[in-house]
């Protein structure tokens, strides 16, 4: 998914689709408070791909689930800030109208396939929850729509995958799943964190290409986040920097490798690990009849 | 260059410089938890996970094996260092073979192998500050006084970048990086001239990786270590590696000098790996996914181990299995198991 592939705003309004302004989570341990997420403000355009790039501890993952509004007590009195998705403030929408719109106009995928999923409900089961819940289909409805997801991110067999349990699937028939669930209900807002961390490299090829296919298809925004740079260049038009809980740079993908504006991404791309020599084509290795 | 292909032996060399040579090795699984009936796994006796291995690592030099998760390499390297039992093969260790020693033997030759493993979490004891922790290798194999031991902890953990004062931290007292920097410390302290390390750099964020990987290469600079090095992260090996073999449901199906792997891969497998890996460049061309996924281990193909998943399939590629080759152009340091080489 090439910038140029995108398009940035489908609805031809000027408005972002998402917009989160002066975001912050401080948590006091006494005697500091620890400004985890530090005051974050950055806009998703309808339809686009947006890399958040820091290191562990950087509040990546913090400032997700506060989008998601999925903070546990006691951190969850804590947010403060402003996020807005369509005109909707999702920081003083109660836990109801929060709760419809999770999974139906947002939807976020974990790192870790098999925390994310109930092991003691078939995967069926919990893809077709989230179909009954929100569109409101029966149980024979719920299953067709399920075996379609579940074809539509490249799963041959999805009669038995959706029979089965958690830890019977390989990690990326499990990641299928999760993210067959997540766009189910084609979100306006896709948040995926570290979505293919867990999973091998040709695996990860393959599950971003059918997310890629799938997004594009429902005209899902996407916030991807990770640490690794290969993905952001690949795979996203824009990105953000965020260094202890603060936004450092905010950029088109092409701009952020070109020349980086803050010395915390230069050095981050100097310890960028990616395959230093583009791998050699078909024609320069195979072997001549 | 002209030499014949030799389908015995396999590695980066046939001769008999290696440090360590691994022969016709197979490593076999049979107990109840592999072979307990489940879906597709009826009738199934037993799992090879390591199918006739083939693989030199020569002093001095850091040999990479790579390879997807389930692919054996863990239980490769795991062989290697007599953690797990092995079918059959041979284990030469300066000649040596390490699966014919007796109990003292092997002692002995353990001093010159030790292991690091992915996480230091786990593999560092919650209950040895770090200075009990490189203590025990130089008072388990009697190296030196007594008397002069402590002080040679503290010089391995002084070779590892650490501070001394950290020597009274216990395991949860320090970050992931200066933890795998002790596991690190603790396989250098016994002086070895191998280390077996499975995935040391994976549980590691960005630049504490790049740390440890200058280390590992000072380390063989200053002190002539061989390492093999097991990793499923292919940008890794490229930044170390001198040498690497990729491995694919147990099979060695490429091994080549790292450059020339990296520059001209040879089996069709290799070739799906390196166009899958993102690279962190906007103007590279995007990752190509390869289609299907690996086959069972307890039920493997016949021929090729990667004629299911293969984009270049030929006709015999089904029903028998290549031998090993060199690419054509290539040197003989290239071996290569496909039959698009074989003719």
């Amino acid at each position: 998914m090439s910038a140029a592939a995108r398009v940035p705003d489908e609805a031809g309004t000027g408005a972002p689709l998402l917009s989160v302004r002066d975001l912050a989570l401080h948590i006091p341990v006494p005697p500091h408070v620890l400004r985890a997420v530090d005051g974050v403000s950055f806009d998703l355009r309808r339809g686009e791909t947006l890399g958040l790039v820091g290191e562990s501890g950087s509040g990546k993952t913090l400032t997700a689930l506060m989008l998601m509004r999925l903070l546990e007590p006691p951190l969850d009195a804590l947010p403060r800030g402003q996020v807005v998705l369509d005109g909707i403030d999702l920081m003083t929408l109660d836990e109801a109208r929060m709760s419809a719109l999770r999974g139906r106009t947002v939807s976020m995928v974990f790192q870790e396939p098999l925390t994310a999923l109930d092991p003691v409900f078939r995967a069926g089961q919990q893809l077709a929850s989230v179909l009954r819940r929100h569109l409101r289909c029966g149980r024979t409805e719920a299953r067709a729509a399920s075996l379609d997801m579940l074809r539509r991110v490249g799963i041959a067999d999805p009669e038995r995958v959706l029979d089965s349990y958690p830890h019977e699937l390989s990690g990326g028939m499990r990641q299928r799943v999760i993210i067959a669930t997540a766009m189910a209900c084609r979100p306006r807002v896709l948040i995926a964190d570290e979505p293919t961390t867990a999973l091998d490299v040709t695996t990860q090829a393959q599950v971003l290409a059918q997310l890629t296919a799938l997004t594009r298809e429902s005209g899902t925004a996407i916030l991807l986040i990770t640490h690794d740079l290969g993905l952001v260049a690949q795979y996203s038009d824009r990105a953000l920097v965020m260094r202890r809980g603060r936004i450092v740079e905010d950029t088109l993908v092409g701009e952020l490798f070109r020349k980086p504006g803050h010395p915390y991404t230069a050095e981050l791309l100097a310890t960028a690990v990616g395959l230093a020599r583009p791998p050699a084509g078909r024609d320069a290795a195979g072997p001549t009849p | 260059m002209s030499a014949a292909p030799d389908r015995q032996l396999g590695g980066v060399s046939d001769d008999t410089a290696a440090l360590l040579s691994v022969r016709r090795l197979v490593v076999r699984y049979s107990d109840d938890v592999a072979t307990r009936p489940g879906p597709g796994r009826r009738g199934a006796r037993g799992v090879t996970a390591v199918r006739s291995v083939n693989l030199d690592v020569e002093p001095g030099r850091i040999h990479a094996l790579v390879g997807e998760s389930g692919s054996g390499k863990t239980s490769l390297a795991r062989a290697i260092l007599r953690l797990l039992p092995v079918e059959s093969g041979q284990l030469l260790f300066r000649g040596q073979d390490l699966l014919r020693m007796n109990a003292g033997q092997l002692r002995r030759a353990r001093r010159h192998i030790q292991a690091v493993f992915q996480d230091p979490q786990a593999s560092l004891s919650p209950r040895r500050s770090v200075l009990q922790t490189l203590r025990e290798p130089l008072d388990h194999f009697r190296l030196g006084p007594a008397a002069g031991r402590a002080e040679r902890a503290m010089a391995a953990l002084e070779a590892v970048g650490l501070d001394t004062e950290l020597r009274y931290r216990y395991p949860h007292e320090l970050s992931g990086g200066q933890r795998q920097r002790v596991a690190l410390a603790r396989a250098l302290v016994s002086e070895p001239e191998l280390i077996v390390a499975d995935e040391p750099v994976s549980s590691l964020d960005a630049s504490a990786q790049a740390r440890i990987i200058d280390l590992i290469r000072e380390l063989r600079e200053t002190r002539g270590l061989a390492f093999l090095f097991v990793s499923h992260d292919l940008s890794v090996v490229q930044r170390l590696a001198d040498s690497v073999s990729v491995m694919y449901l147990g099979e060695l199906v490429e091994t080549a000098p790292a450059a020339e792997l990296f520059a001209r891969p040879a089996h069709p497998y290799t070739r799906a790996l390196l166009a899958s890996v993102p690279v962190p460049d906007p103007g590279h061309p995007p990752p190509v996914a390869l289609i299907g996924e690996p086959s069972s281990a307890l039920t493997p193909p016949t021929g090729c181990v990667f004629h299911m998943r293969c984009p270049e399939r030929i006709e015999p590629c089904a029903t028998r299995a290549p031998g090993e080759t060199c690419p054509r152009g290539a040197g003989t340091h290239h071996r290569v198991k496909c039959h698009l080489w074989n003719n």
